[in-house]
């Protein structure tokens, strides 16, 4: 009898601490795998342990991606997928245009201008030919316009200066049918190409050739601004004298391997050009599980990580209110910026240049 | 119902306690266990890598050893490479080619993530420094151009790679190409169909006696034999010139061409097949490559492993300045072209202008081949002759190759000819070789003898010659010593591959490839890859 008492009694606790449990679950938000495509500049946030933590603990979010360029992705079939984050608002037009029925909801969660990342010996010598200038001895502004025109008239580097290279001037991005720091930067040569003013239906036939040029020169483009980028920082500047970039790249490599960029930084030049384009990296959610995931990138914690660790830029804006110890100097604002031609018009310029 | 008394409460209380201390106890182990790999035997990754890599596998083995991992390498040839990452490369865990241009090109199912450089080293020309002293190439600026006029005069005689097979080599045609076009910005299709351009290339590679699948048999091939210099990796050449000191024999001098040839970045990628444990170990592996532990090892083997390719040179015996190895010099890269440049460029080269290959293939049809055996060469050898197949590969034929196919078992059964490129006369040959069957014993010796008879026919100078014996048995028969006599008679200098396959007998077909300096394939888990192998050494 007295066992059988106590036998009910652990019963019923068991069975109540199983309901408590059970309650401090509901306080735990439900564990889920998000998964989608992702643009190759943000693999080493979303790689980021302090970021994988927070979407788990606050979130319950596990974020699984496969590595696409901006463009290509959303020409990916997607079915299978919960979300698409590329770098730019174009991409978003595009998956509008011909997907709009599998959009579930969007938001712009960080950006970034496009840069052109150089050498030092370099950006001394554009200095020299007044392309180039510094600014409050801490970094380098570029005129977009001066800096294309040596490429259009076919300058070589002794022209400028840069004996040690061989060759022509050229700049590097990636392919603009695929990646999208190189559609932006087709987006601002075409611009640039059409004295400064934003290229619309009634312009681009007329720049179209030039453009075509600028880009046929470069000849192999790569697919990922991160693969891009690696390259120029590994192979060095007989391969890749300038490439066009995100601001960010340079100040996550910084930030995560701060050996390495000790020995890099006084080689390496970042030039801000005037004027540049914004990359707006919107997430686009296609179902509540990637709608989930906009919410939880917007968190507070991970948008400062997003800035100080990776380098994107968070606020309305993208104005910034932190330094980012032991870097070099990073312009507070970026004013001087052109917008990208509509989406109609970057198409045309697409298949211009494929 | 009954009061408990106090002493129950007690009792009931310290029940309470113990059962929940259990829970919670239980709970944080299961939540340790699904935070790690609770996990029994090794696992292993797959790593589809280029040649050039082999040197890192005391490396690797630390690393295995370490972690409690496998690390299965299959080496491939770049063009190899993409091809598989094309077909998906569902059988592999990561990729690791000499060059990122091959995964870019390769990866059209988007698999390749988390891709980092590990380590770089240019192309260059590695000539005798004599040499290179009496053509007036050390202590000057010397371009592409400078070198080739000095190959098209016959003043110096070099190897490199199949450009078709082999990153280096699809590299340093590219670069003769520019430098045969008066370097222009970038090489367009049309550039291509220039005559003169074909012309002078043809020149330049009938130069090039032997070729080879990768770079780093080349090395072992230069170092079997009497050539000026090699178009290859520093990191090879420092490798070369090691064995040369070694030997007490002249080393090579490194030649930058001004105008820049290539740099490989030897990228390591993950393949994203779905398997969240295998990238775990990918990362751990990527982590190890690049860290401070492992660079100094890598210095050692010639390979440059700093940002921004130049370094402070702390190892002057291996990268040693008087083998003209600069660590300092900014290295200029030929801008690579398109990808559909880069493959018309590459179809030239395999089908019009490399220099021709004359290939005998011994192909062993004794009893035992009978069933698996014989429909697994008819296979393979389908895979070279029918041009459509070997264009998936670039192992296409050219339009002065010459194939010749000998089927023996204890005796030569036939001889069969095909000349030229034309796909119907190679489809006959096929139908040939699809319609004897096996039977009888085997002599490997006997269809030797009578492919050197047969290559003795032609100008072996004008073709890259190479016999291929495939067989999958003892030789009932050992004639070795006839073989080796006729063939130092006649001063052939044609390398014996062989393709092991079955029960064969691998110290037998060693032997043949160590004296005639060639290579054993290893047919028996795969033949089509092993001949796939062979004909991109010829």
């Amino acid at each position: 009898m007295k066992s059988k008492i106590v036998g009910g009694i652990i019963l019923l606790l068991v069975i109540i601490v199983i309901i408590a449990f059970q309650f401090v679950n509901v306080n735990k938000p439900e564990e889920i795998t998000v998964s989608g495509y992702l643009g190759g500049e943000k693999e080493g946030l979303m790689q980021d342990e302090e970021v994988k933590k927070i979407l788990k603990d606050k979130y319950g979010i596990t974020v699984e991606y496969t590595k696409a360029g901006s463009i290509e992705m959303i020409e990916q079939d997607s079915s299978d997928k919960d979300y698409l984050f590329p770098s730019s608002q174009t991409a978003l037009e595009l998956f509008n245009q011909t997907k709009s029925d599998k959009l579930y909801k969007s938001e712009i969660v960080f950006n970034s201008p496009i840069v052109i990342y150089t050498w030092k010996p370099i950006a001394e010598a554009l200095i020299n030919n007044r392309i180039v200038e510094e600014k409050d001895n801490s970094y380098y502004i570029a005129d977009t316009s001066a800096l294309i025109k040596l490429v259009t008239d076919k300058k070589k580097w002794s022209d400028i200066g840069v004996n040690d290279l061989y060759g022509y001037v050229t700049i590097q991005s990636t392919d603009p049918n695929k990646s999208n720091s190189g559609n932006m930067f087709a987006g601002l040569v075409a611009n640039i190409m059409n004295n400064e003013t934003v290229v619309d239906s009634s312009t681009v036939d007329t720049i179209l050739p030039n453009l075509k040029d600028f880009f046929g020169k470069i000849g192999y483009m790569e697919h990922s601004s991160g693969d891009l980028f690696e390259q120029y920082l590994k192979t060095g500047m007989g391969a890749k004298p300038m490439i066009a970039g995100y601001e960010n790249q340079m100040i996550e490599f910084a930030i995560e391997n701060p050996n390495d960029w000790n020995m890099v930084k006084e080689q390496v030049a970042v030039l801000y050009p005037e004027p540049t384009v914004w990359s707006s990296h919107p997430l686009i959610a296609l179902n509540e599980k990637g709608a989930k995931l906009i919410e939880a990138m917007q968190d507070e914690e991970i948008q400062k990580i997003a800035w100080e660790k990776h380098g994107f830029r968070t606020g309305v804006n993208g104005t910034i209110n932190t330094e980012i110890e032991g870097f070099y100097g990073i312009p507070k604002n970026i004013n001087a910026v052109i917008q990208m031609p509509n989406p109609d018009t970057m198409q045309k310029i697409m298949d211009g240049i494929k | 119902m009954k009061k408990i008394s106090g002493n129950k409460k007690l009792i009931i209380s310290v029940m309470i306690i113990i059962v929940v201390i259990a829970i919670i106890v239980g709970s944080i182990i299961s939540i340790q266990k699904s935070g790690s790999n609770i996990s029994f035997g090794k696992k292993t990754l797959n790593i589809l890598s280029g040649s050039e890599n082999e040197v890192l596998e005391p490396i690797l083995e630390e690393f295995e050893k370490q972690n409690n991992v496998n690390i299965n390498m299959t080496y491939e040839g770049s063009v190899d490479i993409m091809q598989e990452l094309q077909n998906g490369a569902e059988n592999y865990d990561a990729v690791f080619p000499a060059n990122s241009i091959w995964i870019s090109m390769g990866d059209t199912n988007l698999k390749v993530k988390n891709q980092k450089s590990i380590t770089t080293t240019p192309v260059v020309f590695g000539i005798k420094k004599s040499v290179a002293e009496k053509l007036g190439f050390v202590g000057k600026d010397v371009t592409t151009k400078d070198i080739l006029e000095k190959i098209q005069s016959k003043e110096l005689s070099f190897m490199m790679t199949s450009a078709t097979q082999s990153n280096s080599g699809a590299t340093a045609y590219l670069g003769f190409i520019y430098a045969l076009l008066g370097n222009p910005e970038v090489i367009t299709a049309e550039d291509l169909d220039n005559e003169e351009l074909k012309t002078n290339l043809t020149t330049i590679l009938s130069g090039v006696n032997r070729s080879s699948g990768s770079s780093d048999w080349l090395k072992d091939l230069f170092l079997e034999s009497d050539y000026d210099a090699m178009v290859n990796y520093e990191s090879i050449i420092i490798d070369t010139n090691k064995e040369l000191v070694a030997r007490g024999e002249e080393p090579l001098y490194v030649i930058y061409p001004q105008d820049g040839l290539g740099i490989a970045d030897s990228p390591l990628g993950y393949i994203d097949n779905g398997n969240k444990e295998k990238e775990e170990i990918f990362l751990k592996l990527q982590d190890y490559l690049i860290s401070d532990e492992v660079k100094p090892k890598l210095l050692e083997l010639g390979r440059r492993t700093s940002f921004a390719i130049n370094f402070e040179n702390s190892n002057p015996e291996t990268f040693n300045s008087d083998w003209g190895i600069d660590t300092k010099k900014v290295l200029n890269v030929m801008k690579m072209p398109t990808a559909d440049v880069i493959q018309k460029a590459l179809n030239m080269y395999q089908t019009e202008l490399r220099k021709p290959s004359l290939t005998v293939y011994c192909l062993d049809y004794s009893g035992s081949m009978a069933g698996n055996g014989v429909t697994s060469l008819r296979s393979a050898m389908s895979m070279l002759l029918d041009q459509t197949k070997a264009k998936n590969y670039m192992l296409q034929a050219s339009t002065k190759d010459v194939t010749i196919v000998i089927p023996f078992d204890n005796n030569v059964l036939d001889i069969w000819k095909a000349e030229g490129n034309d796909e119907t006369t190679l489809l006959e040959l096929q139908s040939k070789i699809d319609s004897l069957d096996p039977q009888g014993g085997t002599d490997i010796y006997k269809p030797l003898i009578k492919a050197m008879d047969e290559i003795k026919k032609y100008n072996v100078s004008d073709y890259t010659t190479s016999i291929i014996l495939m067989s999958d048995g003892k030789s009932n028969v050992n004639s070795y010593n006839q073989v080796v006599e006729e063939w130092n008679q006649e001063n052939l200098d044609i390398p014996i591959f062989s393709i092991t396959f079955g029960e064969s007998d691998d110290r037998e077909l060693q032997a043949l490839a160590d004296f005639s300096t060639a290579r054993v394939f290893d047919g028996k888990d795969n033949l089509e890859k092993a001949f796939k192998q062979a004909k991109g050494y010829n």
